[in-house]
């Protein structure tokens, strides 16, 4: 029991950086970013290819990063600069990186267990050797996830932060204070697609494998998890945006393994899964498109 | 000073509904001077301001502010020293951040946003001045969200963030349209006072022929692209409300109004 | 201001719904891991009396992969090791999404179970991954490449679904002496088919073949595939076991049926569908002899480790009559004799 806790935080966790990346498009820029489905995998692939290659893997961190950043580059590029609709953009964008993707791993990718990733390699287990394998997946990504929010939590608080907030809230109140709307634009989803990118680069090191389809329906599951997330806490005004959205994703995971742990047959796990997201819009009622904002 | 030479500019061009609505339009601002613009419904008032600030485009022509031309300028770049308040309480100011944020945000104008504290804590007591002054008590409210303050208040704060950092022109678009005629009365007055204090240059748009005598220094009245009537210094002194008003009755009988 | 109560009162019993449903997992968990220590005990005695729970994860539903796991629960019994008095079966299907793989096979590896199986390669790897640091054996099948998807190491064997390339070949030689062009379509995203068309394409010279290949990356891609290889005017169609070919396979065989093209499978669910022929896999008996392999190391009789994967070990020629018959097509006596007649009851 305390193992299958252990592994679904785990997983909530890491699913939990995709949340991030979703609160940021969505709830900040009000921009559904269908690029995120394939920042996720581009993560991987990324991360895949340096572990077999055999490159230090608390570099894949900071190349997923990258990668993910460029993505959300493109899309803020074809959006701003290009004047594509907002889905589209990001549609197109996924679209390219299906084939980049397969471009930067050949196929789909397994690494050997000889090789060291981020819950097997030196400085891990010289601060968290002592735990299980499982533990230690658990405590990397802890860390991970809560370095993240900090430093989220820190640039919201900045001037930068607070311009990105205010293009959500009051785009035209950007323009009039001389800045420049579509540059703020492009900046939060090389922030969004960064945080994205780099959920499938530690999901790659936690199962040794890049799929090219492993980013389909990731956009709907931040959704989910952010609108989750935020419902729950809207009256809890001292509750950051970013706890809210990493409970949403605990939640979620939670319900899943629930679902699996139940027993419940296979093919009613999704219709679960739309039930859940769809009583807690009519909790909120808002019916989720003022959810935007909250 | 303001110059806006030839303006020409088109809606719809080559549809049915096409509108030819300025045709070499000219009009030129002295500093200092708070305008009022009047006029009925598509003469065109609002049509100028969105010129002036690069929030469409002009056909032809040129802008000038200070002898340069602005004309090419993307928007945002020209609100570098310009202040807009807006009709709609909700556009000057971001409903989900607090006051201080807002107020914070305004004050950086014109510099870089970049990684520093969003809020710099040894302002704090200079918001708290400007909000006094605004006799409503919101320098108590600092850290309420923007969005939880009634209409007035958000546009009296609307219009302390539009004039905060050093402006050549402040752009009123219509502002009390939206508000009660009492809170109205308060905030045009508090335009006045900022308008006179700072020495600013303003161009305001009202559909209230009273706050365009009392308070403009010269009245602009528009209809269908051009001025029909414009009156400053002695002469505006010299014209009563009731001649300006018979004058907008006999064009809005034009429109069909 | 009533309404809002009611909302409140509707999220907090969805937040206790959850901690609820928690709870109960937590007692599921319980109970199973209760009944692997009692297996563990008892595993030193008579096999007759042990007890195992075997976590089953299945890629997604899937008329091959149904097979493979109903013959893979066959073999366990064909053993003689193990009867069905011996087995507690988690079965779960992740739906073909990753993650939901990956969680899957966590709660086996939490509830300590006795073997974890995995049916396809998305499957096999989650099961590997969750076994990383736990001595649970892992038990693949319908893995075409498992040295590629680094399964070979560790506690971890299985069987792979590699297809009988030269088989094929061979048989659309026999069936269609004349025949020049065959046309294949396939995933670039899946390693399987990727391997398999080079592996075609290596061997097709020798049967004195050419092939036309179309890659797709999506099922919607598919069938504007098959009109392209109509239009080459191909003289056969050959399938892989590539899923998103397979998934549309009828509206394929609808097309090439009015072209006069046929088709020919790579295992005996896709002639019954209509396929006139297949050199191929059956992945119920594919699936027995993993069942039997898994009893095997289950009971201790042997270990992963003295155990290397294994391919299919008898190929199957299976045909179907009605599809050969629209095609016009005769079929040698020698094939006649070994083939097995896969029409749809």
């Amino acid at each position: 029991m305390l193992d299958l806790i252990v592994s679904t935080l785990t997983q909530g966790l890491i699913y939990a950086l995709i949340s991030f990346g979703v609160y940021i498009t969505y709830t900040i820029l009000d921009f559904p970013d269908l690029g995120v489905d394939g920042s996720f995998p581009l993560g991987a692939a990324v991360t895949a290819v340096m572990l077999v290659a055999g490159a230090n893997p608390y570099l894949t961190l900071l190349a997923a990063i990258a990668a993910g950043a460029l993505s959300g580059l493109a899309t803020g590029i074809i959006h701003v600069k290009l004047h594509v609709r907002n889905l589209l953009a990001g549609i197109i964008t996924q679209t390219a990186l299906f084939s980049i993707n397969l471009q930067i791993a050949g196929s789909n990718l397994t690494v050997d267990r000889s090789s060291d990733t981020i819950f097997t390699a030196a400085p891990t287990m010289a601060l968290f050797g002592g735990l299980s394998l499982l533990a230690r997946k658990l405590a990397v990504t802890l860390v991970v996830v809560v370095v993240v929010k900090l430093v989220l939590d820190a640039y919201f608080r900045t001037k930068s932060g607070l311009l990105l907030r205010a293009v959500g809230d009051n785009s035209t109140l950007v323009t009039t204070l001389a800045k420049n709307m579509g540059n703020m634009k492009i900046l939060g989803l090389m922030i969004s697609n960064a945080l994205v990118a780099l959920a499938g680069c530690i999901v790659c090191h936690e199962q040794r494998s890049f799929s090219a389809t492993m980013g389909t329906g990731q956009l709907v599951f931040g959704l989910a998890t952010v609108i989750i997330g935020i419902t729950l806490f809207r009256r809890l005004s001292f509750v950051k945006g970013t706890t809210a959205v990493i409970v949403g994703s605990v939640l979620y995971k939670a319900c899943i393994q629930v679902a699996i742990s139940v027993g419940l047959p296979a093919n009613l796990l999704k219709l679960i899964t739309a039930a859940l997201f769809l009583l807690v819009l009519v909790c909120s009622g808002r019916k989720g498109e003022e959810i935007i904002h909250a | 000073m303001l110059e806006v030479r030839d303006i020409c500019k088109t809606y719809n061009a080559g549809a049915v509904t096409e509108l030819r609505l300025f045709d070499h339009f000219s009009l030129s601002v002295d500093d200092g001077q708070f305008v009022a613009i009047v006029g009925s419904n598509g003469s065109g008032k609002t049509s100028l301001l969105n010129l002036i600030c690069g929030s469409i485009p002009a056909d032809s022509g040129d802008i000038l502010v200070g002898g340069k031309s602005i004309v090419k300028l993307p928007d945002y770049q020209r609100y570098i020293t310009m202040g807009r308040v807006y009709q709609n309480p909700a556009s000057g100011t971001c409903p989900n951040l607090t006051m201080l944020e807002n107020l914070s945000l305004a004050d950086n104008k014109g510099r870089s946003y970049g990684l520093t504290r969003g809020i710099n804590r040894r302002r704090v007591d200079f918001y708290r001045s400007e909000l006094a002054s605004l006799g409503l008590g919101l320098e108590d409210k600092l850290n309420v969200k923007m969005g939880s303050l009634s209409g007035g208040q958000r546009q009296a704060v609307a219009l302390v963030m539009a004039t905060m950092t050093p402006l050549k022109f402040l752009i009123l678009d219509e502002h009390t349209a939206a508000l009660d005629p009492k809170t109205a009365e308060i905030i045009m007055q508090l335009t006045d006072k900022v308008v006179r204090e700072k020495q600013l240059t303003a161009m305001m748009v009202t559909h209230n022929l009273r706050y365009a005598v009392e308070y403009g220094d010269r009245i602009l009245m528009m209809n269908h692209g051009h001025v029909v009537l414009d009156k400053a210094g002695e002469e505006k002194k010299n014209t009563s409300i009731d001649e300006i008003l018979g004058m907008f009755n006999k064009i809005s009988i034009e429109c069909g109004n | 201001m009533k309404n809002n109560t009611f909302k409140k009162l509707l999220t907090a019993a969805l937040a206790l719904t959850m901690t609820a449903s928690l709870a109960a997992c937590g007692s599921t968990g319980a109970a199973s891991s209760a009944a692997s220590a009692g297996a563990s005990a008892a595993a030193s005695g008579a096999a007759s009396d042990a007890h195992y729970t075997i976590g089953l994860a299945q890629y997604g539903e899937h008329a091959s992969l149904d097979n493979c796991r109903e013959g893979f629960l066959q073999g366990l019994t064909d053993s003689g090791l193990l009867t069905a008095d011996n087995i507690t079966l988690d079965y779960q299907n992740a739906q073909f999404d990753d993650s939901i793989d990956t969680q899957i096979a966590q709660s086996f590896s939490a509830e300590n179970c006795d073997l974890m199986v995995g049916i396809a390669t998305p499957s096999a790897i989650a099961c590997y991954a969750a076994a990383e640091d736990k001595n649970i054996p892992v038990i693949f099948t319908a893995v075409t490449d498992p040295e590629a998807a680094n399964l070979t190491a560790g506690n971890c064997t299985g069987t792979s679904d590699k297809l009988p390339v030269e088989a094929q070949l061979d048989l659309i030689r026999q069936m269609q002496p004349d025949a020049k062009t065959i046309g294949i379509i396939y995933t670039t995203s899946e390693p399987n088919s990727v391997s398999a068309i080079a592996e075609y394409k290596e061997k097709a010279g020798d049967y004195g073949f050419t092939i036309d290949e179309i890659g797709v990356t999506a099922q919607s891609e598919v069938t504007q595939a098959a009109d392209k290889l109509i239009a080459d005017k191909v003289d056969c169609l050959s399938n892989l076991t590539d899923n998103n070919v397979v998934g549309v396979l009828s509206s394929i065989l609808e097309k090439t049926n009015e072209a006069g093209i046929p088709v020919y499978g790579s295992e005996v669910e896709q002639v019954k569908i209509g396929c006139v022929a297949a050199a191929g896999i059956d992945y119920y008996q594919l699936g027995i002899q993993t069942g039997i392999m898994a009893a095997k190391i289950l009971t201790g009789a042997t270990t992963c480790d003295d155990t290397p994967f294994e391919t299919i070990s008898e190929y199957g020629i299976y045909v179907n009559s009605e599809a050969l018959a629209a095609m016009n097509i005769t079929v040698p006596d020698e094939i006649a004799a070994k083939a097995i007649e896969s029409t749809e009851a």
